[in-house]
Formats: structure tokens, sequence, C-alpha cells
């Protein structure tokens, strides 16, 4: 028995690289550089780490960077006018708001007034839409993790039973989107679901994403399946604070094929993805082809 | 005994459209009160008869709801371009309340591109990008007509929404997904089907509700569904039967399917007039829409 526990660090490693080796025959053979802009509104605490991190990674894989910070009070109308600037920008391919924005500005307003080419999060209504009807678009980065390490570990999905469980905009509903892109069958399931173990254990492919610490239990998962766990859960335990994810663990891993583990599982493939996002919008404004692997 | 025995089995749809489109009249009755009502335009591109039935269809729902109907023919040969500023110009004409692009279009023309030419708060049909985006973030008000109709029927029967199972079967862009999504937004669990997956009848067997969208006479039989289940049967197939006789038919064997199924819908007669009564519905919710958003003023 044992699981095969799926490396997202590694992965995330592997796919930054092939970010990487494109962006330089970009530079190379076009003089084009992918340039990514990320606009921090405030100073939340989480949203700093975050944006350094991605910052960071950013120029690593040979892109350019831009940070807007914005002070806490920023007038809407002057964010707007920030965004349609860097609309406007051509040398910006990827344009990043970074959630949650102060409760005085109005984030759906806010996200729309990006152009959805340059929408890498893939959270503009149009990509939404796009997205749901199956045609081109930007996809969400935290899905579009999971969809690679899943890709990754079976080759083809095509066939094979899928569940998720969470229907949230950003990861759920996008996360079935895709799977049926696969030409998986494909089960969304949530708090309203009235057997729930029951119909996890229908799964080939179990996807967590309820933000519910430790909810999916060995008892969900049928032998063999793959779990992936997109929960981040910090809890406390044996008086320290802990990550956890949406799966417990111990009791997954006896029964799976393969599980993805919190920390370092999906984790680390959400900046991963924001990279090859911005890789792929670059390609498309230069109607050049776009890299194999890195989008659905 | 004497009259015709009702099946209380089959639902409906021509009593449900009745009841969508005497709402819709009461409704921009009482909104036209202040302001005035635009029309809507149906626009088919070159002259085919199958369009031709559904326009028709269309302008009698229209007539029905109160609402002006133009049906605009455009030239076979006309350019993408030449389309597209025509929409555009629609797109800021007041008199304009909601456009209607008729399927299909010649080869030259990109029909996805011009359904996203036209403006969400004119979008009836429920198709454009920005709409299903709403629709999958369970803003649901102005969906894509059949996806509405099918869930509308489902309502019918009286079944709550909330934690049933429903099993699509069909995944397609404007009928499937959408339904997926509608169903999902009111609390249903989906699960949807497809040409790929291995066993639909696993699925569908423990389904509460079925929908079926497939485009095959006799797909779904008898032993496919639970006992009690309701099927909501959206495919419309030209057949010849053994008489020679050319009858319309659904994905769902109904006489079969009838005697397990709690409720069905018959075709004709199901989820096909509910189609156009939804139309209207969206036209008084995209009325609405363009009142709040000051366009009236």
């Amino acid at each position: 028995m044992g699981a095969v526990i799926i490396d997202g660090k590694v992965f995330a490693a592997k796919v930054r690289g092939q970010v990487a080796a494109h962006v330089a025959r970009l530079v190379e053979e076009h003089g084009i550089t992918p340039g990514l802009a990320v606009v921090l509104v405030g100073a939340d605490p989480a949203s700093e780490v975050y944006v350094k991190s991605k910052g960071k990674m950013t120029v690593e894989v040979g892109m350019t960077s831009i940070e807007h910070r914005l002070p806490a009070d920023t007038a809407e109308v002057d964010l707007l006018a920030l965004i349609a600037k860097l609309n406007a920008d051509p040398k910006i391919h990827g344009i990043l708001v970074q959630l949650p924005l102060p409760a005085h500005l109005n984030s759906e307003l806010v996200i729309n007034s990006i152009d959805p080419a340059k929408d890498v999060d893939g959270f503009h209504i149009s990509n939404v839409g796009l997205l749901g009807t199956g045609q081109k678009s930007m996809v969400p980065c935290t899905p579009l993790g999971c969809l690679m390490m899943l890709r990754d570990h079976h080759g083809s999905l095509s066939g094979l039973n899928a569940v998720v469980v969470g229907r949230s905009n950003i990861v759920g509903k996008p996360m079935a989107q895709l799977l049926l892109g696969d030409s998986c069958t494909v089960t969304i399931a949530h708090s309203r679901t009235k057997d729930l173990p029951a119909v996890c254990r229908g799964a080939d492919i179990l996807v967590a994403a309820v933000g519910r610490p430790e909810m999916i239990t060995g008892d969900y998962v049928k032998p063999g399946a793959t779990v992936i766990d997109v929960g981040i859960n910090r809890i406390e335990r044996g008086g320290k604070t802990v990550l956890v994810g949406d799966a417990e663990f111990a009791s997954c891993a006896a029964v799976a094929g393969a599980i993805t583990p919190v920390p370092g599982g999906v984790g680390p493939m959400t900046i991963a993805c924001l990279l090859a996002n911005t890789l792929t919008a670059c390609c498309r404004a230069n109607d050049l082809p776009e890299p194999d692997g890195l989008t659905a | 005994m004497t009259g015709t025995i009702i099946d209380h089995r089959l639902i409906d749809g021509r009593k449900v459209r009745k009841r969508i489109l005497d709402d819709v009249r009461a409704g921009f009755q009482a909104e036209g009160a202040q302001d005035r009502v635009g029309r809507l335009v149906s626009i088919s591109i070159g002259d085919t008869p199958a369009v031709a039935v559904y326009v028709r269809n269309q302008a009698r729902g229209a007539a029905e709801a109160g609402l002006r109907f133009d049906a605009q023919i455009w030239p076979d040969a006309i350019t993408q371009e030449d389309c597209k500023a025509r929409i555009l110009a629609m797109n800021d004409d007041p008199d304009v309340l909601g456009i209607i692009l008729q399927r299909p279009v010649p080869p030259q023309i990109h029909v996805r591109s011009l359904q996203s030419a036209i403006h969400p708060l004119k979008d009836v049909e429920g198709m454009s990008p920005a709409s299903i985006g709403n629709i999958v973030y369970s803003d649901i008000a102005l969906a894509p007509c059949t996806a509405a109709a099918s869930v509308e029927l489902l309502k019918e029967t009286g079944l709550k929404l909330e934690g049933l199972e429903v099993v699509m079967i069909g995944h397609s862009e404007i009928v499937g997904k959408p339904i997926a999504f509608l169903l999902m937004a009111e609390g249903a669990t989906v699960t949807v089907c497809h040409h790929m997956t291995r066993s639909v009848a696993m699925h569908s067997r423990r389904a509460d509700a079925v929908v079926v969208a497939v485009g095959k006479p006799n797909f779904l039989r008898p032993d496919m569904i639970r006992p009690g289940a309701a099927v909501i049967d959206i495919g419309i197939n030209q057949i010849t039967d053994e008489t020679g006789l050319v009858r319309i038919v659904g994905d769902a064997n109904t006489d079969a399917v009838k005697e397990v199924a709690g409720w069905i819908t018959p075709v004709p007669g199901g989820v096909g007039p509910v189609t156009v009564a939804i139309l209207m519905r969206n036209a008084l919710a995209a009325f609405q829409r363009q009142k709040q958003s000051g366009w009236l003023v």
C-alpha cells in the first residue's frame, strides 16, 4: 500500500524551466520579453509575501516584472486609470490585480476592466464564459496547475470519472470545465450533495476544493484513485499552527493510488501557472505559436 | 369515459410556454407604462428554410408577449466586417431591445465573433461569453434559451433542485454545459456525461433526474434510468418510422421510458415550445437590466 506522492515543488520547478526556455527563445528569435504587471492595493501581509514571491519568480524565468503598489485608500477611478494604462501598454502581456482589494473598491468592476487577453488570473467574466464554452481563454492558475499534474501523472484523462468537491468560482467550476475539456465524466459535488462519500468513491480523480480542513477521509476514496488536494488550511495541532489540506493525508494516502501533499502539492503550481499564462498571453498578442503543454 | 385522458407523466411544455409568455406580457405592460420598449431584431444571414421555421416561431412568441419583432434577412454574401458593423450600430440603437443571431450562417461568417459583438445587455439568446460567464458565476437571469427551458421543465415536476442528483448527457456548449451550470447554481449535484463516458447507464441509473441532449433517437432506454426519475428530453431528431412516415422524436424512447420514469418531456411539445418563451423572458430581463444601467433615460 501507499500512494505515489505527487511532488508539486519538483513539478512546478519543471514548469518554470519550460517557461524560462520558451522566454529565452522569444527574446532571442523575436526580441520580445513577456511582461507581467502586478497591482497591489494596500498592505495586506499575506498579499505582500505573495506579490514579492511572484515578482522574484517572474524575473527568474526571464520576464519583465512590474509592481504597482498603491495606498489602501486609493480611489476606484485611479485604480481603473492605472489598469487602462496597463491595458494599452504593449510591453505588458499580463495584468494581475492582487485580491482581496480593500472594501471600498468593487473587485468585480476592477477585474472586468482588465483586457481579457491580459487577464492572466482568468477571472474576467469573458474568460469565464470562454472557458465555460470550451473556447480559447486565459485559464485560472490553480485549476490549470491541477490539470497539468493530472496529465503528467495519467497521460490521457479521457473517460475517467472525476469528482470535484467544491463549486467555487476560482477553483471548483473552472476545474470541472478543464476536466470536461479533457473528456472526463465530471461530477461537481458540494455541501448540498446528499451522499458525498458515495459520490466521491465513484471517482478515479478526486479533487478536493472545499476549504474545510481534512474533510475528505480515506473512506471517501476509491482504492487506486488520484487525490488532488487544493485546500490550504491553517489549524492548531499540539499547540502549533500547521498547514493541512482538505483531505486527511494519512488515511487518503493509504487508499489512493496517488495524492498531492499539503504543503508542497498544488500550492507551488499556482505561481508557475501564472508565469505560463503570461507567456501564453505574450505569444497570442504577438501572433506566435503558443508553448506546448503550458495551457489547457 | 369520454374525451382525452391526460397522461400526467408527460410534462406539458405548451402549458409552461403559455404561462411564461403571459408573465412576460404582464411584465412588459408593467414596465412599458413609463418606458418605450424597443424591438427584437432577428438576423438571418442568407435565406435558409430551416431557419425560417425558427424565426416564424419566435415571431409568434414575440407577438404573444406583446413585443415588436423585426425579422431581417441579410445577403448571403455579406462580409464579416459588414455584419459586425451592423450589429454594433444596433447596440447603439435605443429602438433595439435585443438581438437574435440565427444559425447556421454562411461559411465566410464567424458566428462566435459576431455573438461576442452583441452587447451583453442586448444578448437575449444568452450566448455571448459575458452572458455564459455570468451563468458560471451563478447569475442566471439571462441564460441560453434551451438550457433555461430544460431547467424550467424540471422545476415543473415539483422536485426540489437543491441536493438533487442530475445527470446531464451531452456536453455541448450551448446546451449541456450551460444546463450543468444552471443546475449547479440551484444546488443540484450535477454529473456531465458525454461520448467518452465509459458507462452512461452507470451514472444515469443513479440520478434523480436525467437530461439528455445527444441528438440520437432511442438513445435513452428504460433500463438506463431509476424508477420514478424525471427525464428532460432535448433531442429533436427526424426519423422515418416503419410505416414510412416522417416523424420528429427525441433522444429518449418516450413510450418505453415513460413506464419507468416519474416524469418525461414529450417530443414534440416539451422543451421546444418553452425555448421560445424563455427567449421572451430573456428580453424582459434584458430590458430591466438596460433600465437599471440608465440606458432608457
